[in-house]
């Protein structure tokens, strides 16, 4: 790969010479590839400096993650290791997250724009994430990639790319060539068609600081338990409390409906489901009258969507459904904890 | 891809690549080609083996990568490869090394030279997998050379400058090079590296052996029992050895200055030339940093930087040097030495200077970014800020501090989740009815009457979806009454169930270490009884003790829990075999089979999957004496929720054991959503036999031959894209090695069955 003759100039820098992308993801949809990919082709294929890299912990498929990159001039050193909190481009590759994840915080009118994975409009988007203003971005991403075989984050990056305003076309390809290309080089007609039609189909629309929805600034985690009120030793005292989460930010799109009628509460997937979200109770056998457990339904406050009920169900009780077409408040069967 | 950079024509050829702090140091071990290196998978430095071995795959280098059973088991892999007089290297991190640490000083007391990475990370106690340098400043004392690389070009450098140090002749010392946890590890950034390994070859020159075991002609002893008159000896010339080594580091670093084009200071002073306050910091924190020292600078304030590349040995003459104008300094210590009063570096910085006539630095410690709590120029400011105080007053009003800790939030309570389990609500069931001929007779497996079981662990848990370990562990749970304590091993189960300060556990549950689970739970059940006896606790209390671990844990933990089965220890251990130390990025395990496909033991052109047979933890237990003993799938949960109900009888008595194959989709490259025929293929190619050894009789519960449903074990790894590799011609003799292993253990078992004996 040849050097880019002129090394990049960026179209606008933060106070430390950084043009800052944050991609707010679920473990599985490639959001830290992307962020490899896009610092890989800045530094190799641009002649820009920068940096890229992802939130860690313990983050498992359908976890949130946060992937970064820095971007900065060539000759600039990258000397700062922390998350972006203020982005010049925000891109949300699972909309979901955003009812339970501040997503948005650090979006500045006038200075981010704001990509949503969605099939919404960019007047819809603004609306569902609650932005103060400022440029908006929407795309389908999802269907852009089952239609070209590829995967989100391939859209993702051609809308970040558009979005951005300085990335090289060039740069870009021979960065996903180089991921993905000598492993899966009948992938790269899908990703860089599915790089493309993000870059091209990706609509903005901005949207003025008009008071609508109050400014998302960022804030940093203060835990509620400090070295003041916390049980000694780390030890925690609530059993269980981690029933107060929500998981269903981990489903990408499929659901198994329960269908009461076909149920014959045989059990099997009581056994089966590694979320435990079924809800038994002791009662009247809808069919038998007779007494014993019965199945009022699912819990989707726990389900990830791993549909392994419906391939167990001998019933079909239990089936595949799109998320979207559900009205999930109506469906849901909560659990009683508490008496 | 390579951008070629404009050095002066003199300079060996360098390119740019964009590569993480784990990558590069993968990169500078390639190239150095070193003959072995020994390891064990820890976060974060999980990626130098898998990337090295990735590499291997590909044919890209011949270091010889060997898994030890652990850490420990690591580092005597590695010491044992440089007494046999050749180039190695390592890489762990926190418990890693500390599992490690009885083999450093071995290592720098009998002189033998290697490398080993640390890349820094929290000790545990609670376990944090994020970086501080609580693990490096342990292995201050331990003899070894210790480099500072403060981000991922000195990864690099540092890589390449180390072996050149700890072999000189002056030396012959082993040397860490010691980066940031995901600050560095994980962070992808431009690195300028030498085009052509033979680059760093030639600057390193061959391996220059003092002794070797592997030459008869020459024999030798290594590691004889020294007593008191000799070991002060022994130690003074490795302290003197350490001495030497401040000149051997300043000559190598200026050779690879000459050799890069990049100056490698011993200690990096940052705009200190007339800074009357400083701030003294290590690694990533101290490039932050920088950019604070410049904020401040350009409003005229005459603060600079000191980073020390080399802490061991303490750069003494630098840093007094560099001290001799600063009025005030702050050393901030990603770490502390409780009861010290300061970090690691507070205290060295202070003796330094003890020693310098008529001092005139003040200077106050402060403790950051314990845990990988991140570090912010802000932070920097403030701490140069107080720095500037001290310089200005003459005063350290306070010497010790915490910087960044929360006190949290007044009267916060957490709010209750459950009531606790009711032995009511746990109990009526399952019964257990003895048979006249003294067999169990297990009572009440209806999975319908037992969904009425409560969950001993929550919804909520951050598992994949369609993670295995939770189905197993639910399904075996139905069938165990009353009062359960749980213990588990680190590993997926452990990190996905207790994300502070969240917990999805509804019982009483213990982790400790990755390893001494057994160790531990047994001293919790000798508690429980003893207590009892002694009237502390009802003696009519009954709680079913359960360890629970993967086949990761029972690798580095088998010693622990082969002897909790010698103590013959009240209590039931359970191993979920998902073939991989998944929770670290699906490292092999010696449970994997023949041919599979892991990070640790690619599929390539030059390796074809892990190399050698799957370990039969099961087989080992029942080696053991123990009262009872098992193996359950979730493709028959009747079957295990039966010896549940036997493993908990029998844990009266005396350990059991159970094995239980669970699915991780992610590792196996499965569908999530299909379990339970890909778990039916592993049982009925008999790999995953269903049985039980009750007082040393064997009993196959379900035999897929009498069933007329027994089938290759391709039907199996077919359905995996970890292993489908395994269909193709060139692996037709590793497929035809499992499968000819897979029936030899069978026709093995069906004899242990048929011979009451055996």
């Amino acid at each position: 790969m040849t050097q880019s003759k002129t090394p990049g100039k960026l179209p606008v820098k933060n106070s430390l010479g950084f043009f800052e992308i944050r991609m707010e993801s679920i473990g599985g949809l490639g959001a830290n590839v992307a962020g490899k990919i896009l610092t890989e082709a800045a530094i190799l294929g641009m002649g820009l400096n920068g940096a890229g890299f992802a939130s860690y912990g313990s983050e498992k498929k359908g976890t949130p993650v946060k992937a970064f990159v820095r971007v900065c001039e060539g000759g600039h050193k990258v000397r700062v290791n922390s998350p972006v909190e203020e982005p010049h481009v925000l891109a949300i590759f699972h909309e979901a997250l955003a009812n339970t994840v501040p997503v948005t915080a650090g979006a500045k009118p006038g200075k981010t724009t704001v990509i949503l994975n969605t099939r919404k409009t960019c007047a819809q988007a603004r609306e569902f994430l609650k932005l103060e203003g400022g440029r908006v971005g929407a795309v389908d991403a999802m269907e852009i990639a089952m239609a070209t075989g590829s995967r989100v984050n391939m859209v993702m990056m051609g809308a970040i790319a558009k979005a951005s305003g300085f990335f090289e076309w060039k740069a870009l390809e021979d960065a996903i060539r180089e991921a993905f290309g000598k492993k899966y080089p009948a992938l790269m007609k899908g990703n860089l068609g599915a790089l493309k039609r993000g870059y091209d189909e990706v609509k903005f629309e901005e949207f003025p600081a008009d008071g609508k929805y109050p400014a998302t600034p960022f804030h940093r985690e203060v835990p509620r338990l400090g070295y003041e009120n916390a049980p000694i030793g780390g030890t925690i005292y609530s059993a269980g409390n981690m029933r107060f989460k929500d998981l269903s930010t981990s489903r990408t799109g499929m659901i198994p409906l329960f269908i009461l009628d076909n149920c014959t509460r045989c059990g099997e997937c009581d056994i089966t489901c590694p979320d435990y979200c079924f809800v038994w109770e002791r009662g009247k056998d809808p069919k038998t009258g007779k007494d014993g457990m019965v199945l009022l339904g699912i819990n989707y406050q726990y389900c990830k969507g791993c549909l392994r009920c419906t391939h167990i169900c001998k019933f079909d009780a239990l089936v595949p459904t799109k998320e979207a077409e559900q009205d999930m408040d109506k469906i849901t069967v909560k659990h009683k904890f508490l008496k | 891809m390579a951008e070629t950079a404009k050095k002066a024509d003199a300079l060996p050829a360098q390119e740019v690549v964009v590569q993480t702090g784990n990558e590069i140091a993968a990169t500078a071990a390639k190239q150095i080609n070193y003959h072995i290196m020994g390891y064990y998978p820890i976060t974060p430095s999980t990626e130098i083996a898998e990337t090295l071995d990735a590499m291997k795959a590909e044919g890209e280098h011949d270091v010889r990568m060997i898994p030890g059973d652990g850490e420990h088991g690591a580092a005597g892999i590695c010491y044992g490869a440089t007494t046999a007089g050749g180039r190695v290297f390592n890489a762990t991190s926190a418990n890693g090394l500390l599992f490690a640490f009885e083999q450093l000083p071995v290592q720098s007391g009998t002189r033998f030279p290697m490398v080993f990475n640390i890349v820094t990370r929290s000790v545990s106690g609670p376990l944090d997998i994020r970086g501080d340098h609580s693990d490096i400043m342990l292995a201050m004392n331990t003899g070894w050379i210790i480099l500072m690389a403060s981000d991922v070009q000195a990864v690099y450098d540092m890589n390449l400058i180390a072996p050149r140090i700890g072999e000189d002749m002056a030396v012959r010392l082993p040397v860490m090079v010691a980066f940031d946890g995901f600050f560095t590890s994980h962070q992808k950034r431009r690195v300028e590296i030498f085009s052509d390994p033979q680059v760093v070859r030639d600057f390193l020159g061959p391996f220059v052996p003092t002794v070797t075991s592997v030459d008869p002609r020459k024999p030798v002893t290594i590691g004889p029992y020294m007593n008191d008159p000799d070991l002060i000896n022994n130690k003074k010339q490795q302290a003197d050895a350490m001495v030497r080594a401040d000149a051997v580091i300043k000559k190598v670093f200026a050779e690879y200055a000459k050799l890069s084009g990049r100056e490698v200071p011993v200690v990096e002073l940052y705009r200190m030339e007339d800074a009357e306050a400083a701030l003294f910091i290590l690694n990533s924190a101290a490039e932050t940093a920088m950019e604070a020292v410049d904020s401040l600078r350009n409003q005229g304030k005459k603060v600079g930087l000191i980073r020390p590349n080399v802490i061991r040995p303490f750069p003494l003459k630098e840093i007094r040097e560099a001290l001799k104008k600063v009025k005030g300094l702050v050393v901030a210590d990603r770490q502390d030495n409780y009861g010290a009063y300061g970090g690691a570096m507070t205290i060295e910085v202070k003796a330094a200077l003890q020693g310098v006539k008529g001092n005139n630095t003040q200077v106050a410690g402060r403790i950051y970014g314990i845990g990988g709590k991140e570090f912010f120029v802000e932070d920097a400011e403030a701490m140069l800020s107080e720095a500037l105080e001290i310089a200005h007053t003459g005063e350290v009003k306070v010497p010790y501090d915490y910087f960044g800790a929360d006190p949290g939030e007044k009267g916060y309570v957490p709010p209750k989740a459950f009531d606790p389990i009711t032995a009511e609500q746990a109990t009526g069931l399952i019964r257990i009815e003895t048979t006249p001929e003294g067999k169990i007779d297990v009572k009440g497996v209806n999975l319908r009457a037992l969904t009425g079981r409560p969950k001993r662990v929550s919804s909520g848990h951050g598992a994949c979806p369609g993670c295995g370990i939770f189905v197993n562990l639910n399904t075996f749970l139905k069938g165990i009454e009353g009062f359960v304590t749980v213990l588990f091993h680190t590993g997926c189960g452990m990190v996905v169930t207790t994300g502070y300060p969240y917990t999805s556990h509804k019982v009483t549950y213990i982790h400790n270490l990755f390893q001494n689970g057994a160790a531990t739970l047994s001293g919790v059940v000798e508690m429980f009884e003893e207590r009892k006896k002694r009237g502390e606790i009802p003696k009519e209390e009954k709680i079913t003790f359960l360890m629970v671990t993967g086949d990761g844990g029972h690798d580095i933990g088998l010693g622990p829990s082969v002897g909790a089965a010698m103590r013959n220890s009240r209590m039931i251990i359970i191993e979920y075999d998902n073939q991989g130390y998944q929770n670290t990025g699906f490292q092999l395990s010696f449970t994997v089979p023949i041919g599979h496909a892991t990070s640790t033991s690619n599929y390539g052109p030059h390796q074809k999957g892990k190399s050698t047979h799957h370990k039969d933890t099961a087989q080992i237990f029942s080696a053991c004496n123990l009262p009872y003993l098992f193996t359950a799938a979730e493709s028959n949960p009747r079957d295990m929720i039966r010896k549940a109900a036997k493993a908990q009888k029998y844990a009266d008595e005396g350990m059991v054991f159970g094995k239980l194959i669970s699915m991780c989709p992610l590792a196996w490259r499965t569908e999530e959503r299909i379990s339970v025929p890909i778990i039916q293929a592993a049982v009925d190619s008999c790999f995953f036999p269903l049985y039980e050894v009750e007082h040393g009789i064997t009993t196959i519960n379900y035999d897929p031959e009498e069933k007329g449903r027994k089938v290759p074990v391709t039907e199996w790894i077919k359905q995996m894209g970890k292993t489908k590799h395994m269909l193709k011609p060139d692996c037709k003799d590793v497929l035809d090695s499992f499968q000819a292993e897979v029936d030899r253990r069978w026709l093995r078992l069906k004899e242990m069955h048929k011979n009451p004996l055996l």
